[in-house]
């Protein structure tokens, strides 16, 4: 399980206060993974490519044959940017980095960078490995973020 | 060899509605729509009745409707701030087939008053779809619409070509340069705005910071604005007081909807939308004169000079540096003063072909839109609108009569 959907304010727990996903039908494996802290991919049977986000019909070959895999959790940041406007919980939490994640299966994910400085991005390599974590937003919801991880 | 389509149709008027960009009574996007509308058939002469395809961003039977009109021809084709130049080609196509002889292109959005309104007037439903991908693999993450989502594409640019922020701030001072020569620009002068008026690279990299790289400075205005243009066959238009300006190439493309597709961030679908533009009209990057390219960032602009083929790719910026892109430069670009500096109300598209109309129809220093110094030699022009996040692309090549 995921690290539960908490942060202390005050010795006090307060529920994630962030946009919280509602899964689709498409994405159910990835986000039934997520809750048990993997990342799930979809991958196409007949090229073998992995592609985010999840597609009903391979974009690169265009079968229909899609299975899931399980990634090694493991990436690369390929571009970011840092956050200095936001709205609701994310705005208590400005500056936050974002970034473009370069997957090793290939394709790319969104994130929210943890492990990083916002107030110093010319800290923050372009290229450097990141690896995935779980955050639990409700019971049945785990969102993925990426940490820098060198 | 220009092809069968190059300058089939004419834009013959272009015009405003009243009262635009920080409107002291808010103002409903159809409203902006009809005074723009009602001003170019006043100024072409067109009657309103005898427009016979409507082309609009996403509410074209509610326009026409408005206007009592039962068109041929109805596109209401949506990509963001380039449907505009989408539309110009469509049209060109379905004149060329005959299907029509006078088409409207028409825009009308509060991009300003909708604070006053509450979102009121906007002629959009709210709220989006939460199992879009967006919402689902985005939205989780913090993003809060444009400025956070063209900023990744900055730093990328930084990174494989060492360019910085200072030099893409270049982009911003040249386009205020020319804001100041257009008084109904947000950013005119003092008198327009408290912050109006010439800037430095100083002014755009101290503002305040919204999304590294990118300042405030780097961003676009939110703005009301309402434009329509006309277009018609080459008969009707060789018979009107107004100037016709050609439509000799046309083009679009797009690389993805949601950034998270966006293969290369320092490209755009620009590159493919301008080559089938300029094989329309049988010219090339060296053949242009002037250049009206979207600028909803200081990185847009930069990196669309690159896919256009007006600089080496890493080195756009570098025409505003140079000053080439000024005022009585050698290349003028965004002559209104842009959607940094003019006027930008969401989707900009129609800006651009407003003010490439006025340049080429040598009506750009009007005294109302423009002052001494504004209006360019320029015959021919590169227009190229960017919509969604670097998603969609519409070029269009057009020339002087």
């Amino acid at each position: 399980m995921p690290p539960p959907a908490d942060h202390h304010v005050k010795g006090e727990t307060v529920a994630y206060n962030k946009p919280i996903p509602e899964p689709d039908p498409l994405g159910k494996p990835f986000w039934d993974g997520a809750k048990a802290g993997k990342l799930m991919l979809p991958r196409c049977v007949d090229c073998s490519r992995v592609h985010w986000y999840p597609r009903h019909i391979c974009p690169s070959c265009h079968s229909d044959n899609i299975e899931w895999v399980e990634g090694s959790g493991e990436g690369y940041i390929h571009t970011f940017a840092v956050q200095h406007r936001a709205m609701g919980g994310w705005a208590e939490e400005a500056p936050f980095v974002t970034a473009y994640i370069d997957l090793v299966e290939g394709d790319r994910m969104f994130t929210v960078l943890r492990g990083v400085d916002p107030k110093n991005p010319e800290s923050i390599k372009i290229g450097a490995k990141v690896r995935v974590e779980f955050e639990a937003a409700t019971d049945d919801v785990s969102i993925a973020f990426w940490r820098v991880a060198e | 060899m220009p092809g069968e389509l190059s300058r089939a149709a004419a834009i013959v008027g272009a015009a405003e509605a009243n009262e635009i960009g920080y409107p002291k009574t808010p103002k409903t996007a159809l409203q902006l729509h009809m005074e723009a509308i009602k001003n170019v058939s006043n100024q072409t002469g067109i009657p309103i009745s005898r427009i016979n395809g409507v082309f609009g961003a996403g509410w074209s039977s509610q326009i026409a409707e408005h206007l009592g009109l039962h068109p041929d021809y109805i596109d209401t084709t949506a990509v963001g701030g380039c449907s505009f130049e989408m539309h110009v080609h469509h049209a060109l196509a379905a004149i060329h087939a005959g299907i029509i002889d006078v088409a409207l292109v028409t825009h009308g959005e509060n991009g300003y008053s909708q604070r006053a309104t509450g979102g009121r007037g906007t002629g959009r439903a709210r709220g989006g779809d939460p199992w879009d991908p967006g919402s689902l693999y985005s939205n989780p993450y913090g993003v809060t619409g444009a400025p956070s989502n063209y900023s990744h594409a900055l730093t990328r640019h930084m990174h494989r070509y060492g360019t910085t922020p200072e030099d893409f701030a270049e982009i911003a001072v040249v386009t205020r340069q020319w804001a100041t020569l257009n008084p109904r620009a947000v950013m005119h002068s003092k008198e327009t705005h408290p912050e109006g008026g010439p800037i430095t690279v100083e002014t755009v990299q101290k503002s305040r910071i919204i999304s590294w790289p990118l300042t405030l400075l780097h961003v676009c205005l939110v703005t009301d604005y309402g434009g329509a243009i006309l277009i018609t066959s080459p008969e009707i238009a060789k018979s009107l007081p107004t100037k016709p300006v050609w439509i000799a190439g046309a083009g679009e493309n797009m690389s993805h909807s949601n950034m998270l597709e966006m293969g290369d961030f320092t490209a755009t679908s620009a590159a493919a939308s301008a080559a089938t533009a300029y094989r329309m009209a049988g010219m090339g990057p060296e053949d242009m004169e002037m250049a009206m390219i979207y600028d909803s960032f200081t990185v847009t602009a930069g990196i669309t000079a690159e896919m256009l083929g007006l600089a080496p790719k890493g080195e756009g910026f570098t025409l505003w540096k140079s000053g080439k892109a000024a005022p009585g430069g050698s290349f003028p670009i965004n002559t209104n003063g842009g959607g940094l500096s003019f006027n930008h109300s969401g989707m900009y598209g129609m800006q651009l072909l407003v003010e490439a109309y006025r340049q080429l129809s040598g009506t750009a220093e009007d005294g109302v839109n423009g002052i001494a110094g504004k209006q360019t030699k320029a015959r021919s022009c590169v227009v190229n609108g960017t919509g969604g996040s670097l998603s969609t692309t519409g070029t269009l090549v057009l020339v002087a009569d």
